[in-house]
């Protein structure tokens, strides 16, 4: 038995190598479904986009661009959110040519950051507990927070948003 | 079913088995726990030992463990053990530039049984089982860096996050006696947490004692022990 043991400790050796195990799908951002007054899912014929200020002024859009060129109807829709900014400044859009429609709406998000750790081989990333919504009301009826917790997990929903046109 | 469900489910299985079969086969199971009549006397002594793996992988890489242990010799066939040591991580990552350092005591606390006929001889091989426990704070940190969408510096800092961490450890060693009171010894080591509590950030990487969590549960240890 002893002369086997440095080959059993070379099996050890072997069955001990590491091995990197970080989520595929690690990006973090809030979820939202467009509702109608009685609760049900309603589609936006309006053209909508979202847009932010960053640090050196530029703004930005944040909503994928592909839902506004091709102006698919949105009836949810996701959005980033900041890693550590206690709060989120965001900008609707909403264009419609039809009838010359265009309403701006502001959103502010008011939330709590705290950093998640997977590994040391993988990025670091932030989860956040929503903790208060304001916003302007030109466009939007009101916004309600679904879910306070925003993490990995792409199929909560946070934001339910009710437009005033669809009255 | 993934393999490791499949995996637990197994563990849970022959654990359950092992209990049902304890309880409908007293005789045997009390053969398994009783001592050989002979004229050896009960109590055989202490021994202390030390692990070289761990020292070694202090030595040579940025996380290791110091670890000693006191085992008691019951006629050469049960073997109360208690271990004990110190266990460090320093690591910083060249790719994530993730800083991750902690240090902290742990103990283990178990039981080995001699499996060999001749329970009186030079040499032992053991199996035996361990339930181990660590209370340990972890500092893990990267350099700030900006914010993907709107560019602030972000930093990422958790200081003194306390944590702790159970587990228990399946046991195969041998024992074999080199001069004297001097034996050398390894043992291979099957380790499976059962209860862990992190911080808000969820998960820790290197566990004292335990070693780097989700890497592998196999372990060893290779020891010099001294009997006294």
């Amino acid at each position: 038995m002893i002369k086997r043991t440095p080959y059993l400790l070379l099996a050890l050796l072997v069955m001990a190598c590491s091995s990197i195990d970080c989520p595929v799908d690690a990006t973090v951002t809030t979820q939202y479904q467009i509702k109608n007054s009685d609760g049900t899912a309603w589609t936006l014929t309006d053209t909508m986009t979202v847009v932010s200020t960053r640090k050196d002024g530029v703004e930005v859009k944040l909503l994928d661009s592909v839902l506004y060129n091709k102006g698919i109807n949105i009836s949810e829709f996701s959005l980033p959110i900041s890693y550590s900014h206690p709060e989120d400044v965001l900008v609707f859009q909403f264009d419609n040519s039809d009838n010359n429609l265009h309403v701006t709406d502001t959103l502010w998000i008011k939330k709590y950051d705290y950093p998640h750790f997977e590994s040391v081989d993988c990025n670091t990333t932030y989860f956040h507990t929503i903790t208060d919504v304001k916003y302007t009301s030109n466009y939007i009826d009101s916004i309600v927070i679904k879910n306070t917790s925003v993490t990995y997990d792409s199929k909560t929903v946070h934001f339910y948003l009710y437009p005033k046109s669809n009255d | 079913m993934t393999l490791k469900r499949f995996i637990s489910t197994s563990i849970l299985r022959a654990t359950i088995s092992l209990v049902v079969l304890s309880g409908a086969l007293p005789t045997q199971a009390q053969k398994f726990f009783s001592f050989q009549k002979d004229s050896v006397p009960m109590f055989r002594g202490f021994a202390v030992s030390f692990d070289l793996v761990g020292a070694g992988l202090m030595a040579f890489s940025d996380n290791g463990q110091y670890e000693g242990a006191l085992r008691i010799n019951l006629h050469d066939e049960w073997f109360p053990i208690i271990e004990a040591g110190l266990g460090k991580a320093n690591h910083n990552d060249d790719v994530t530039k993730i800083h991750y350092s902690t240090s902290a005591p742990y103990f283990k606390i178990g039981i080995d049984k001699n499996l060999l006929k001749d329970k009186h001889g030079a040499n032992r091989l053991y199996g035996g089982l361990r339930y181990a426990f660590t209370s340990y704070k972890v500092d893990i940190s990267r350099p700030d860096f900006p914010d993907p969408v709107w560019l602030w510096d972000t930093g990422y800092g958790i200081k003194d996050a306390q944590c702790n961490f159970h587990w228990i450890e399946a046991v195969v060693g041998v024992d074999a006696k080199i001069y004297g009171p001097l034996h050398l010894g390894w043992s291979l080591r099957y380790k499976r947490r059962i209860s862990h509590k992190e911080g808000e950030f969820e998960k820790t990487w290197y566990v004292p004692g335990f070693g780097i969590y989700g890497d592998t549960r196999l372990g060893g240890t290779f020891n010099v022990i001294i009997d006294i």
